[in-house]
């Protein structure tokens, strides 16, 4: 039988339109008549807004208007997991990060859009900011969102749970036995920080609203079509089948084009002006407002017998998922779970908690959370092969997840497990001859 | 003001103001999309075009002071519907992910070729260190670059 497509080299269909630059990004696209929209954002991370002053930034020759809170009282949060992000911040609500939205403006070109959103004076009251999320669970650390109902049922009394937006537990064997049976244990702890998955192309789109129809349509690059559509729906009290997501080429996501971005400040001034509407990031923008590779901190306590054999693994993951919730339950949860990385280990036990902060919020990136545990997992096996005086290589193989291995939270791996033939290939394509001769 | 400049072997006269960046020109006054923007501040390569021949990052010139310039962007590689050998080379290899990166590759890969036939692979990397692909395709990329340079190079002769 001959094969189509395995084993076949296949063009991309759209590898064409990419080499020719005709491919249409959403920030290529063109309508008539269209309008441009700016977001002024939150000056300060933790504060409350008191008053909104426009009167300068609409005397901006070119401006066409200006949507703020007060104009939308009975918007609804938005958010993939949990709606928790407010579409705008209203007088007497709290901004929790840079990135929050205050107003739209929008105007003819895009520079008096800009120069009327630097024109717009706002009183705000500052808050406490916490940007490390230590600080967040003390006991007396103020609450980021007070609205929020938090899924923390058995936190231990030694910290605050105000800001702990979720905790996860892992249970597998038993821990005590595992660190009995252990020759040596090691402790360590872990910190990783925010990471940018920075897509070449920055957020952008256009909305049209056509108000006979009620139909709504957004052209931008999305990750998550159907979700942002349900989202756009529910934030703005519409029906599902009036929210038209169209999807555009994505020049590169890596998680970052799940979270909305621009979609619901479009779809408020396309509804508002009646007329195309367009807003494009800056790369500035794009960094202040959009998620980020989460920053863990990992404890880990490992136990292993003089001879090499992973006995107990015990970890707490602290993850600091920012200001607003986004992918963060999943990720830390899913994190916690990658925590004795491709090792055969029986007793594992572990706590994640992810805490919010008024950091920009942590989000999906490759790897959703287990590349952050990589680093610990296995700095840990290489401190503790150093300290058994074993060949690191050995040290990994011997405790190699195998067929039928069964993963902390309990998955059994009937099939496709290569991780011993990934170490073999490793070590052959390296030339690795072990600790003494590197 | 008005300044004239050659675009892909076209003629232009363009209205812009003085702060206006080539990029804009581009994009806004010749509905060139093709070149893009990635960070505004030079870094990423995305809006690389060939100005007087020489490789720019677009965002950072002036309209104006490529006055009298003559300016090569993606759009101009192609001729009477035959892809130049650089794009094919790109579209074989697999060298186009999510392609936003690609029309500044291309440009700074033709700027390469145009001087050497035969570059080696750090030559090829040397040329499009200032190119970032998020997508972190390089290698095919490089490949595209070798691939391409061989068929001109056989082409010619």
């Amino acid at each position: 039988m001959t094969k189509k497509y395995v084993g076949q080299n296949i063009s991309k269909v759209d590898a064409k339109a990419k080499v020719t630059g005709k491919a249409d990004y959403p920030q290529d696209l063109k309508f008539d008549n269209y309008l441009n929209v700016k977001i002024k954002r939150a000056p300060y991370p933790h504060a409350i807004l008191k008053s909104i002053d426009l009167k300068q930034a609409k005397k901006v020759d070119g401006v066409v208007d200006i949507i703020t809170g007060q104009d939308y009282p009975d918007l609804n949060k938005f958010g993939l997991i949990i709606k928790d992000q407010p579409v705008l911040i209203g007088i007497g609500e709290k901004m929790r990060f840079l990135g929050d939205a205050l107003a739209i403006v929008i105007a003819e070109s895009e520079e008096a859009a800009f120069k009327a959103r630097d024109k717009i004076s706002l009183e705000i009251e500052k808050l406490k900011v916490i940007s490390d999320p230590f600080n967040a669970i003390k006991k007396d650390a103020p609450a980021i969102h007070d609205d929020i109902e938090l899924c923390t049922d058995y936190i231990s009394q030694d910290i605050g749970k105000q800001n702990i937006l979720v905790d996860h537990y892992l249970k597998k064997g038993d821990i005590n036995k595992g660190f009995k049976e252990a020759d040596l244990i090691v402790e360590n702890t872990y910190q990783t920080q925010h990471i940018d998955q920075l897509p070449l192309q920055n957020e952008a789109g256009y909305a049209v609203y056509d108000q006979y129809t009620e139909i709504l349509k957004i052209w931008a690059a999305s990750q998550w079509l159907h979700d942002t559509q349900a989202d756009v729906a529910q934030a703005l009290n519409l029906n599902k089948d009036k929210v038209r997501i169209i999807q555009t080429a994505i020049g590169g996501a890596f998680g970052k084009k799940e979270d909305i971005s621009v979609h619901l400040h479009l779809a408020l001034a396309a509804m508002h002006t009646k007329r195309p509407v367009k807003l494009v990031y800056t790369r500035e923008e794009s960094m202040i407002s959009q998620s980020k590779r989460h920053p863990l901190t990992i404890k880990a306590k490992t136990g292993v017998t003089e001879d090499g054999y992973l006995t107990a693994w015990q970890v707490e993951v602290f993850g600091d998922t920012g200001a607003y919730a986004s992918s963060g339950p999943a990720v830390v949860h899913k994190g916690m779970y990658h925590c004795t990385g491709p090792y055969n280990v029986a007793n594992v036990k572990g706590v994640s908690y992810a805490i919010y902060t008024n950091n920009t919020y942590g989000g999906a990136m490759r790897g959703f959370g287990t590349t952050q545990m990589a680093f610990a997992y296995e700095s840990q096996i290489d401190i503790i092969a150093d300290k058994l005086g074993m060949d690191p290589a050995q040290f990994r193989y011997q405790n190699a997840y195998d067929t039928n291995s069964t993963t902390p939270n309990g998955q059994r791996l009937s099939k496709s497990v290569n991780t011993k033939r990934t170490i073999e290939e490793a070590v052959k394509l390296s030339n690795w001859k072990g600790e003494s001769e590197k | 003001m008005e300044i004239k400049l050659t675009v892909n072997n076209e003629k232009r006269k363009v209205n812009v103001k003085p702060h206006t960046r080539l990029i804009d020109l581009l994009r806004e006054d010749l509905g060139l999309t093709g070149t893009k923007e990635g960070c505004g501040k030079g870094e990423c390569g995305a809006c690389t075009v060939l100005m007087d021949n020489k490789v720019v990052t677009s965002c950072l010139v002036l309209a104006v002071q490529a006055d009298g310039s003559e300016i090569l962007t993606i759009e101009g590689l192609e001729t009477k519907d035959k892809l130049h050998p650089i794009q094919q080379a790109f579209i074989d290899t697999g060298a186009v992910q999510c392609g936003y990166c690609i029309p500044g590759m291309i440009i700074s890969s033709k700027k390469l070729i145009d001087q050497n036939l035969n570059p080696s692979d750090d030559q090829i990397k040397r040329a499009l260190s200032g190119n970032i692909c998020r997508c972190t395709g390089y290698v095919k990329i490089v490949d595209a670059v070798k691939q391409a340079a061989h068929e001109i190079k056989s082409g010619v002769k």
